[in-house]
């Protein structure tokens, strides 16, 4: 049990990170549009998040520095500015997607307006955040959010056929802007930074030391493995129940359609509640994560695990950010163009983002024994070019196909 | 300068390729969206008509999608049309139309099992209207 129990921040990291807003909607349009053809390009997400997870909760384990702190040290001030500058704007979209989320899935549950639900469901989130230690909101949102399986238990219900899932591993060169928007998509929302500032400030929180390196692997892999296997599950869904029929979903209501058409109002019902949490544990995600890297860029005191009194700042930054995304929702501005804006222009932070970590974590002057073996290096240079071609990529993709509108 | 006029020129371009009336391929995809709305209601009222769904669920997508119907139906009867697809275009509105009243009864009965199944028949009338005229759009591109 107790294993069980650690390993709940990659759980969280994962089902916030991997199974938020945007790949709820960018996992069930893939399926939609492309059938099998894009179940390729969610492993090559997992593995990059888990590799530079495992990465970072290493460092932080070891060095007590989680990533923006490394991201300072390494690339200096200026660009370090940058890279706070580009980290926090992205950030914002998200939280303000997040939020945006949480009270469209409030909406389906109890019909009242959108704008109500969006400050009620702020209010809520700030509260829990408030009055639960960290690993309390761990457990809350991420075991809650694993309701999503109803998605991977409907794949299951519809019989795919296993031939062309199969198939769908291997990638295919497709001439379409819009399949590689796709991928683009899927790749990016896999290793969206916010993830991982989260990931290894919840390693400094939780006091990891080299002595939890097992469980950080485990949480890397575990987790990020969980929140792979619901975005398949969502892809395969979708290429079941959407793709036949012609349905496009350009709304998060559409998704839970996926859970009723098995299960009827039980899965429909859990597929809301999954998505609440899921959502909600990625908003808590992302709130942190921004006041996370205002507050190791600055330098000032930090931590969930201090009261607000012991980080003042960092507790009003967190605050902050929630006031400032609900403004943002209150203007009317769709949560789900948010999200995909905010997933593709993210791509463009993760190069400066995952270079320090990688650099860092190689660095036996600062790891010791626990510097990068050959695994860890070949596959972390592997993905830094994935990652530099998937940025270059990503803003020419967005324009040519209308932000995936085709 | 000159690089920053080429600059401003090919920006204005670009704002204004889409501009112009609304061509038959436009207008294809405009049917294209409303066959994918027509589609995800018919699943909507068929959750409603095998009593397998929330009624407040229903209500608040229904509406969405209704909105939706709206949405395409107003674009398409405000856009100018390309010489030669009028008709057609006013076909596609007055389909729009009617999905959009047909979902809207979704939203007023959404516990209503005898009203999904009327919703559903409606519905499949709708989607085989918008196939024909989408494959006529498409037989003379």
């Amino acid at each position: 049990v107790k294993v069980v129990l650690r390993i709940a921040l990659g759980i969280i990291a994962a089902i916030g990170g991997f199974v938020d807003i945007g790949d709820v909607v960018f996992n069930t349009q893939a399926g939609a549009q492309f059938g099998y053809e894009l179940l390729w390009a969610v492993p090559i997400g997992v593995v990059g998040i888990t590799v530079y997870a495992e990465m970072s909760g290493r460092v932080a384990a070891v060095t007590r520095r989680p990533v923006f702190d490394v991201i300072r040290t390494r690339l200096g001030l200026p660009t370090g500015l940058v890279v706070l500058v580009a980290s926090l704007f992205v950030n914002v979209l998200t939280l303000s997607a997040e939020i945006g989320g949480v009270a469209l899935v409030l909406q389906l549950f109890f019909d009242a307006p959108f704008t109500l639900f969006a400050l009620l469901g702020a209010l809520g989130m700030v509260t829990i955040i408030w009055f639960t230690p960290f690993e309390g909101l761990e457990r809350l949102f991420g075991y809650l959010g694993l309701a999503l399986f109803v998605f991977v238990a409907a794949a299951l219900h519809e019989h795919p056929d296993w031939h062309s899932v199969g198939g769908g591993f291997v990638p295919e060169a497709k001439s379409s802007t819009l399949y590689w928007y796709f991928v683009v998509g899927l790749i990016a929302a896999a290793l969206m930074p916010y993830e991982v500032y989260f990931y290894s400030s919840g390693a400094v929180e939780e006091r990891w030391t080299p002595n939890d390196l097992l469980v950080n692997r485990l949480n890397a892999v575990v987790g990020y493995g969980i929140g792979g296997l619901l975005s398949l599950g969502l892809m395969v869904a979708a290429a079941q129940m959407f793709a036949p029929a012609g349905v496009v979903p350009d709304h998060l209501g559409t998704v839970p359609l996926l859970a009723q058409i098995p299960y009827g109002e039980a899965g429909l019902v859990l597929a809301l509640l999954g998505m609440l949490f899921a959502i909600g544990g990625a908003a808590v995600d992302a709130s942190f994560a921004a006041a996370y890297s205002i507050a190791q860029f600055a330098g000032w005191e930090w931590g969930k695990y201090r009261r607000p009194s012991g980080a003042p700042r960092f507790t009003l930054a967190w605050l902050v950010f929630f006031a400032l995304d609900l403004g943002i929702l209150m203007t009317g501005i769709d949560p789900l163009e948010l999200t995909e804006y905010s997933v593709v222009l993210s791509v463009v932070a993760l190069p400066l983002t995952y270079i320090p970590v990688l650099l860092i974590a190689r660095d036996r002057t600062f790891m010791g024994e626990h510097a990068n073996g050959p695994v860890a290096r070949v596959l972390g240079w592997l993905y830094m070019v994935i990652l530099v071609v998937v940025a270059v990529a990503a803003i020419p993709l967005l324009l040519a196909t209308n932000a995936g509108g085709g | 300068v000159r690089c920053v006029v080429q600059i401003v020129v090919l920006a204005a371009c670009l704002l204004c390729a889409g501009c112009g009336p609304l061509d038959r391929g436009e207008l294809s995809r405009g049917v294209e969206t409303l066959s994918a709305v027509a589609a995800e209601s018919q699943l909507v009222a068929d959750g409603v008509a095998q009593d397998r769904t929330r009624a407040t669920y229903t209500r608040v997508h229904a509406r969405t999608l209704a909105e939706d119907a709206a949405h395409e139906a107003e674009k398409l009867a405000d856009a100018s049309v390309a010489p030669g697809i009028e008709r057609q275009r006013d076909r596609a509105v007055a389909i729009a139309q009617r999905l959009d009243d047909t979902i809207g009864t979704m939203e007023t009965h959404p516990g209503d099992e005898r009203a999904g199944v009327q919703v559903h028949k409606e519905l499949t009338g709708i989607a085989d209207d918008l196939d024909q005229l989408g494959q006529r759009l498409v037989q003379r591109l």
